[in-house]
């Protein structure tokens, strides 16, 4: 296993890069004898590779080809045979994406891992295992990640019986309180649950911790305590109307309009609708709010956890998010799960009076500078703050690449990426605003992100309010025209993704001609990001876990889904 | 400016008196003492019932733009009867493999360790149970004993998070009881006694003289330094932001109080106020004049109310540290505390004993 990245050749001499993309006849010379297949999915090509190849093949595309980021794995059951595809793109250039479809027959789905070369790839292939049931060979440490160890089936299998009850007694149970020394009995450490009920994991998480005296030895996430089988639920339901509501519930912290896009982008592209101008200025807009709504949320909890009980800070983030809850609400009718857009369009348009709402919102922007100043003055100016979070926490780019990690958390180890800007969606690209990166790699770098993205995000918002104010009234067309009923052609393959509050979010969609897709999978950045939490903590102070972990601003109801 | 040792009159003394008893025998002094005793601990539970379970609330509230209780009785006070129903009406949870008899003990012993410090306060008015000569250095000596509480809770009650913040607990009080004491030191050689009353007086004199109102001689305008360096000891002598470490709750839950519930929670609820008031007590009689008012000649209010007007002080500066500033890291506290707190309180008592002796 190697986490050192290798000599990136100059963008210039990586195979397949041309003028207007990829050139895939050069991608699949390149990966020669690997390839046994292709497919087109309607955001990349994919090449079909034997299941014994998968880490020369990424490794391949990896090294010489510039895909440094496994977006995503996803796994599916077909009458014929298991299948797991690797979603491909690059760092520096989002657009340029490629799949890898791994086939593997049906009485023994076994493929090799991924790995060896993405790091990332370990806990998708644990999922991928659990849900579906693919063993990956080489993999590190295949068990369940998101289900109880002792589930009985894999349940986005075929021939999975949901009626069948699962009873597993107490006592097959890992047993929490058992002692567990991890390094021998005679060992100076000490293991210690984090966990899933402590008033710093931010919702159900679970830290399987070993200390030796105060300092972290080795930490392990355990997640799955709020697995909702939003996926499974996704599949069961229609593309037009009843997929829309969950992606509100993934990340729930506000950012539920920037989830509801992810869907909305993947099922339009999909189904290729257009969407009028004046619902992505909307969709851009309202997005934006909830960004500034779960930043502001972030900040808060991440003071929280390095300041101590209630303070200043929590509760002034929260009035200020306040502000901005109530013109969301305005605006959808919602404070929580808005369930505002809809496939082609919004669901209404600017509530009445207009100039009301307009005047509402740039009284906040107007005010935000002021509050942003308060935020500086009392976190990343305060001497104390800065003693705790700089240097603490460190993610080189290398291993956030490495580990998939995406969003501020990614930025906040230098990575220029945002896919608001590098594979513009909505109406990002018509406006002027920046991507903030921070070179700190570190719990300050995160947080000062967040910050700065909260003026950007001002900014943004303040110039769709421009753009709303003058649009003509015959022109303000919400709602694109969308079939009754939605049936894409059958086996029609897609991964789109967005840039949510937490990082790209992404979902993979394949129709089988019916009305509701045949499988509906979920990347969601805070169980890439989340994945990051050991490599940042070992050998650190328990109180910096916590810190870092509050930096890395997860959200269980989207790890799990 | 040292001063002679004062032979004040003790509260039992008075108490004596007043009812005609004359010279008191060895049952007498003790029946009265335990009534004087008495008199001080109802009174030190009325300020924490009030300042705790409400007062903290709304203090918090200012500092965070909320309202806080406002429903129970006036401004929301009844809650004091309502908290102290719903806590001594919850189930103690004894958990199991805890050790018992040490695990029982421990919250006496916290509370106890803060209560027997308040016995040679003189808190004005006449009111001091004793005042014996070393009163200074018994203060502290009883402070201390919350120390072993504080590891007998943490060891006993079976819990990794309990003991986590045991040991931080011992080890914070260690780094910091050092300088407390040395800066407290200083204060004696400028006083020349280690009686309560007797620090007291020495600061009743005027420091500088305003026409007729001169602003007296407390050791928190005639040495700052000392003052501040106290402060900031006694802030992690009571596990106050930054200090707040052996509880720290995001980072192990409740630290050492982890496993305690109902009475017993309460208790170490209780120990940790009475902590910051004796905390506040010392602070007041040895800093700020004791139960006297700053200003000469404005002896409006009784010593008894300068009194908890300064305790208080103390305590919302500590609610005020709580709300406004971020925890430092263990290994940075200690830091801190070995090689910043202690340097400096080893260069204030030189300095001090170096000026004293010069002037004097």
């Amino acid at each position: 296993m190697s986490l050192e990245r290798p000599e990136r050749p100059e963008s210039g001499d990586l195979v397949g890069v041309t003028e207007d993309g990829i050139d895939y006849e050069a991608l699949e010379e390149l990966l020669g004898d690997l390839v046994i297949g292709r497919e087109s999915h309607v955001n990349a090509e994919a090449f079909v590779v034997r299941p014994d190849e998968v880490a020369t093949a990424l490794g391949t595309l990896r090294n010489e080809a510039g895909f440094d980021h496994l977006s995503c794995v996803t796994a599916q059951e077909y009458e014929d045979r298991f299948e797991s595809i690797y979603h491909l793109r690059k760092y520096d250039e989002a657009t340029h994406e490629v799949g890898l479809v791994v086939p593997t027959s049906k009485d023994d789905p076994r493929s090799q891992s991924g790995n060896s070369v993405f790091r990332t790839a370990d806990w998708h292939e644990r999922e991928a295992y659990d849900l579906v049931g693919i063993q990956y060979d080489e993999h590190p440490d295949l068990r369940r990640i998101l289900l109880p160890e002792t589930w009985q089936g894999h349940p986005l299998g075929l021939d999975y019986n949901p009626e069948k009850p699962q009873i597993v007694t107490l006592r097959e149970h890992a047993n929490p309180l058992q002692e567990d020394h991890r390094r021998g009995e005679n060992s100076d450490t000490m293991f210690v649950n984090i966990g899933p009920h402590h008033p710093a994991t931010h919702g159900v998480l679970h830290l399987k911790t070993t200390l030796d005296g105060e300092q972290v030895a080795d930490v392990e996430p355990d997640i799955g305590y709020l697995h909702r089988c939003e996926e499974q639920m996704c599949q069961q339901s229609t593309y037009r109307h009843q997929i829309m509501p969950y992606p509100d519930r993934w990340d729930y912290i506000s950012a539920g309009i920037l989830n509801e896009w992810a869907y909305a982008r993947a099922a339009e592209d999909m189904a290729d609708i257009e969407v009028p101008e004046y619902a992505q200025v909307i969709r851009t807009m309202s997005a934006e709010l909830c960004r500034i709504a779960a930043h502001l949320l972030a900040v808060g909890t991440f003071a929280l956890d390095v300041y101590g009980d209630f303070t200043a800070i929590f509760m002034y983030s929260t009035r200020d998010r306040e502000v901005v809850q109530n013109i969301l609400e305005d605006l959808t009718g919602q404070r929580l799960m808005f369930n505002y857009l809809r496939l082609g369009g919004v669901a209404w348009d600017l509530p009445e009076p207009r100039e009301e709402f307009f005047e509402k919102t740039r009284d906040f922007l107007d005010e935000l500078p002021g509050r942003l100043e308060e935020y500086h003055d009392m976190i990343t100016s305060n001497e104390i703050f800065q003693m705790r979070c700089v240097n603490t926490g460190v993610l080189s780019p290398e291993k956030a690449r490495s580990y998939g990690a995406t969003g501020p958390v990614a930025r906040g180890s230098g990575i220029d990426y945002d896919l608001r800007r590098d594979d513009p969606y909505g109406y990002y690209d018509e406006l002027d605003w920046d991507v903030i990166t921070e070179d700190g790699c570190d719990n300050y770098s995160r947080v000062l992100v967040r910050m700065r993205e909260v003026e950007e995000s001002a900014k943004i918002i303040e110039q769709c309010v421009n753009l709303l104010e003058d649009w003509p009234e015959e022109e303000r067309t919400i709602q694109a025209n969308v079939p009754r009923t939605l049936k894409p052609d059958p086996d029609t393959e897609i991964y789109r993704s967005v840039e949510a509050a937490k990082g790209e979010l992404g979902i993979y969609m394949r129709s089988d001609g019916t009305d509701k897709p045949a499988r509906f999978k979920i990347r969601s950045p805070c169980f890439s990001n989340l994945q990051t939490l050991p490599e940042m903590s070992e050998g650190e102070y328990v109180p910096d876990l916590i810190a870092s972990l509050g930096s890395l601003d997860i959200v269980l109801g989207e790890v799990d889904r | 400016m040292p001063v002679d040792p004062v032979v004040a009159q003790t509260t039992v003394e008075t108490l004596g008196s007043l009812l005609g008893l004359g010279e008191l025998s060895p049952l007498e002094d003790f029946v009265l003492s335990f009534v004087v005793a008495g008199g001080i601990v109802t009174f030190l539970l009325t300020l924490v019932a009030v300042s705790g379970i409400w007062g903290k609330r709304k203090i918090t509230a200012a500092f965070t733009d909320r309202i806080a209780v406002n429903r129970i009785g006036p401004f929301g006070l009844l809650i004091i009867v309502a908290d102290a129903v719903r806590l001594l009406s919850k189930e103690l949870i004894i958990p199991e493999g805890v050790d018992r008899p040490a695990w029982d003990i421990a919250p006496f012993v916290m509370v106890a360790s803060a209560l027997l410090g308040f016995a040679v306060i003189p808190m004005g008015s006449g009111i001091q149970l004793a005042d014996p000569e070393v009163g200074l250095a018994y203060v502290f000596a009883v402070a201390s004993i919350a120390s072993v509480g504080l590891i007998m809770a943490g060891y006993s009650s079976n819990n990794k998070y309990s003991l986590l913040g045991g040991l931080r607990a011992v080890a914070q009080n260690l780094a910091y009881e050092i300088p407390l004491i040395l800066t407290a030191a200083s204060v004696v050689i400028f006083a020349g006694t280690l009686q309560m009353s007797g620090i007291v007086e020495a600061q009743r004199a005027a420091l500088v003289d305003l026409g007729g109102f001169g602003i007296k001689s407390w050791y928190a305008f005639v040495n700052p330094f000392a003052f501040l360096l106290f402060m900031a000891a006694n802030l992690a002598e009571v596990g106050r932001n930054p200090f707040d470490i052996p509880e720290a709750p995001t980072e192990i839950v409740a630290g050492w109080q982890t496993e305690y519930s109902s009475v017993y929670f309460v208790l170490a609820y209780l120990s940790e106020f009475i902590h910051i008031f004796l905390g506040g007590a010392i602070i007041t009689t040895i800093f700020l004049g004791g139960p006297t008012s700053p200003i000469v000649g404005l002896e409006i209010l009784p010593g008894f109310v300068w009194f908890v007007i300064k305790i208080l002080a103390v305590y919302l500066f500590t609610q005020w540290m709580r709300s406004a500033i971020p925890r430092v890291r263990i290994d940075q506290l200690i830091e801190i505390g070995w090689k910043g707190m202690l340097v400096l309180s080893f260069a204030n008592l030189l300095l001090t004993a170096v000026i004293v002796g010069l002037i004097a």
